[in-house]
């Protein structure tokens, strides 16, 4: 062996060692590549394109407080599907959860009066948090009880929190003498502030996140479920209660998508209507695989995200480009950085071990 | 390896998940990118018209379509300059309408009843600025803000009584977006039209789910079709952006199609928009949105815009091919219906 090969050798093992910053740093960058070349094609420089995305969603103070916005739910719901995956479950139904949550501190913040400002936010945002995670404990349950398995019973529940939600807001919580489907405005001492251009909401996002990362990674607890999500069989027969961590996992992981709807009610939208929060359970997906799973990584995942989307609309306006490049970015992104087959490909087998660390997801 | 291929599953799902989350991805509009010119807005001899669409694309065939190409008709005309932004978010209309008061635009027209409270706050926010709203009825006057309606119940009255004349099973169905007050108009007028001509006839309504895609949701529409033609309706209204559009599609594949099973569009004339309904178009209650559009934005120009409502026009499109299926006793009885609706000898008795 000469001594390029063994420099080689350790710039590879450097890669290797740091795939789960490498690769999604990568993943990006190949994705705006990749994206630049389709701007090019609408002929429009992308430097151009990507800095009107950039200059409405960091430099302009409506627009960063809009990316803070949009980055809050993200975050959470990313986080929840984090520490799904980290007890070997796969959440994809956050979106209900989130929904549900969305309406029920909604509907705190009306019905629940006389109350302090801070004590009525905490009580809304409670009970969105315990409604997404009773809909989570419903899968699982069924999954620890009945084995039914949670990738088709959460997607099951999205659709009838849908059901149920298209009801209530279209009949009992309609908001009077309104032609829309949707309940009544949150009392003023319901409602989330911004503090300049940061929404108090972030900051929760924030706090949460720290704590999660916490959890999994210095407790008991935390180590509980990473050990179930490594190799339930050895976590078994280390005695740990596996029906007990996939029902609490569950709890937890529906717990965090509801904060993130009920952050979302009381902060921007001030009422419940299904048109709001579409798709933000899925955008956790994606910002979870992009975090590799990893909490503390859904910040800068979800404030990518959020950016995007917040700058989708200075795009089109600079540009006329439609905002819809953005998915398509990410989707980019999305799949080179789940396509670990394609890492392992390029790394050949050097990457084994580290590969086999990061995927026991969802078995 | 067996790990490996349950994570490249799982890996695939979460992709056809997140795509199934985010909307379509169309290549750039040529409309704007052609043109890149507002960099003087602000200048009293220009004259700059924007444009938000509701959630929905400007090339839905239908709604945002119309409107899009009358305030461009309009800006072209009086040699102005059209442009505009797409919704994606509900929760983005006042962050849109922003791109275009920052740039100080003269005009901002604002597409859909959804976007009625954002364009209020937003003219209150920029009283320099004129906004068109349509379909947004406007309770209180605000100067700055005109809202475009229109009597939507009259062309739904017609197109009932066309239906009520033509059906063999006395089954008609309406496959419909958002129950919002435009949708809700021409429904109700469809109902009250049918039962007009025949009063033996049974109108099915179906609304969309309250949902962001209520009017983008083709699929859906589809089904509620098929579920309203095995139900034995003959005739069926569909209106609602894509998701009319997706019940027009597949009615036009039913068998039977233009000779026993009709199906009628909306807001547009769609014979022209959406060619695959062609086999079962037997006509569309369009409501004059570009020309309302258009007659607006000129009003701006030439100064004489006022704040309030302004009603514009309703009607039958062609019948086109499907002429023949129609005897000329109907079409005539119809062209009655039509001509007394627009003196004001008929009445369709709709209120919401």
């Amino acid at each position: 062996m000469t001594l390029t090969d063994t420099k080689q050798e350790n710039k590879l093992g450097f890669f290797v060692r740091n795939q789960t910053i490498v690769v999604p740093i990568a993943a990006i960058f190949v994705a705006f590549v990749l994206g630049g070349i389709l701007i090019l094609l609408q002929g429009v420089n992308p430097l151009v394109a990507y800095k009107a995305i950039f200059s409405e969603a960091w430099f302009d103070s409506d627009g960063l407080l809009r990316t803070f916005q949009k980055t809050t739910p993200l975050v959470l719901a990313g986080l929840a599907v984090t520490v799904g995956l980290r007890v070997g479950l796969f959440n994809i139904g956050a979106q209900g959860q989130l929904i549900s949550a969305a309406l029920a501190s909604a509907l705190a913040g009306i019905y629940i009066t006389n109350l302090s400002p801070i004590f009525h936010v905490l009580v809304a945002l409670t009970c969105g948090i315990i409604v997404g995670a009773i809909w989570a404990g419903i899968a699982g349950i069924l999954k620890a009880y009945r084995g039914v398995h949670e990738v088709i019973s959460t997607i099951m529940l999205n659709s009838i929190a849908i059901g149920i939600l298209d009801y209530l807001v279209s009949n009992p919580f309609k908001e009077p003498d309104q032609s829309l489907q949707r309940t009544k405005k949150i009392a003023e001492t319901a409602v989330l502030p911004n503090i300049g251009v940061i929404p108090f909401g972030f900051i929760l996002a924030l706090i949460i996140c720290l704590l999660v990362s916490w959890m999994l990674n210095k407790t008991t607890a935390g180590f509980r479920f990473n050990t179930v999500g490594k190799n339930k069989f050895a976590a078994t027969y280390a005695g740990i209660n596996m029906k007990l961590m996939v029902v609490t996992g569950m709890l937890l992981s529906g717990g965090l998508a509801g904060l993130g709807g009920a952050i979302e009610t009381l902060g921007i939208t001030y009422r419940f209507e299904p048109a709001f929060n579409a798709g933000l359970g899925f955008d956790g997906i994606t910002i979870a695989l992009l975090a590799r799973a990893n909490p503390l990584a859904t910040i800068p995942a979800a404030i990518l995200v959020g950016t995007l989307r917040a700058g989708g609309a200075s795009l089109q306006f600079e540009t006329g480009i439609e905002p819809e490049i953005v998915d398509v970015l990410l989707a980019i992104t999305l799949l080179l950085v789940s396509a670990p087959i394609l890492a392992k490909y390029l790394f050949k087998g050097k990457a084994q071990k580290s590969a086999n660390v990061t995927s026991g997801w969802g078995n | 390896m067996k790990r490996m291929r349950t994570l490249a599953g799982i890996s695939i799902l979460a992709l056809v998940l997140a795509a199934c989350s985010s909307g379509s991805t169309d290549t750039a509009a040529e409309d704007t990118a052609a043109a890149l010119d507002d960099s003087n807005c602000a200048a009293a001899e220009s004259f700059c018209v924007g444009l938000v669409t509701d959630i929905g694309k400007v090339d839905d065939k239908s709604f945002n379509q119309s409107a899009w190409e009358g305030a461009k008709a309009a800006a072209a005309e009086v040699g102005g300059f059209a442009k505009y932004i797409e919704t994606t978010d509900t929760k983005d209309y006042a962050a849109n309408m922003k791109q275009f008061t920052d740039k100080s635009y003269d005009v901002i027209v604002t597409v859909g009843f959804l976007m009625a409270e954002a364009s209020v706050a937003a003219a209150k926010e920029n009283p320099n600025t004129k906004f068109i709203g349509v379909d947004q009825f406007q309770g209180e006057e605000v100067a700055n803000l005109t809202g475009l309606i229109f009597p939507e119940d009259q062309a739904g009255y017609a197109a009932g009584y066309l239906a009520g004349l033509l059906t063999k099973t006395n089954k008609l169905g309406s496959v419909l977006g958002l129950e919002i007050p435009p949708v809700q108009l021409f429904a109700k007028g469809f109902e009250a039209g049918a039962t007009a001509a025949n009063a033996g006839v049974k109108v099915t309504t179906v609304y969309h789910p309250p949902a962001d895609n209520g009017f983008g949701d083709p699929v859906w529409g589809a089904a509620e079709a098929k579920k309203q033609l095995s139900q034995g309706a003959d005739i069926i209204f569909g209106a609602g952006g894509g998701t009319g559009n997706g019940a027009l599609i597949e009615i036009a594949k039913a068998e039977g199609a233009g000779t026993s099973i009709f199906c009628i569009g909306v807001d547009t004339d769609q014979w022209g928009t959406v060619p695959e309904a062609q086999p079962c178009l037997v006509t569309s209650a369009m409501k004059g949105l570009s020309e309302g559009t258009a007659d607006l934005v000129k009003a701006v120009f030439d100064g004489s815009i006022k704040g309030g409502n302004f009603v514009g026009t309703t009607g039958l499109a062609d019948y086109h091919d499907l002429a023949s299926a129609v005897s000329a006793d109907i079409q005539a009885k119809v062209a009655e219906i039509v001509a007394g609706l627009k003196d004001g000898s008929i009445k369709t008795g709709v209120t919401l």
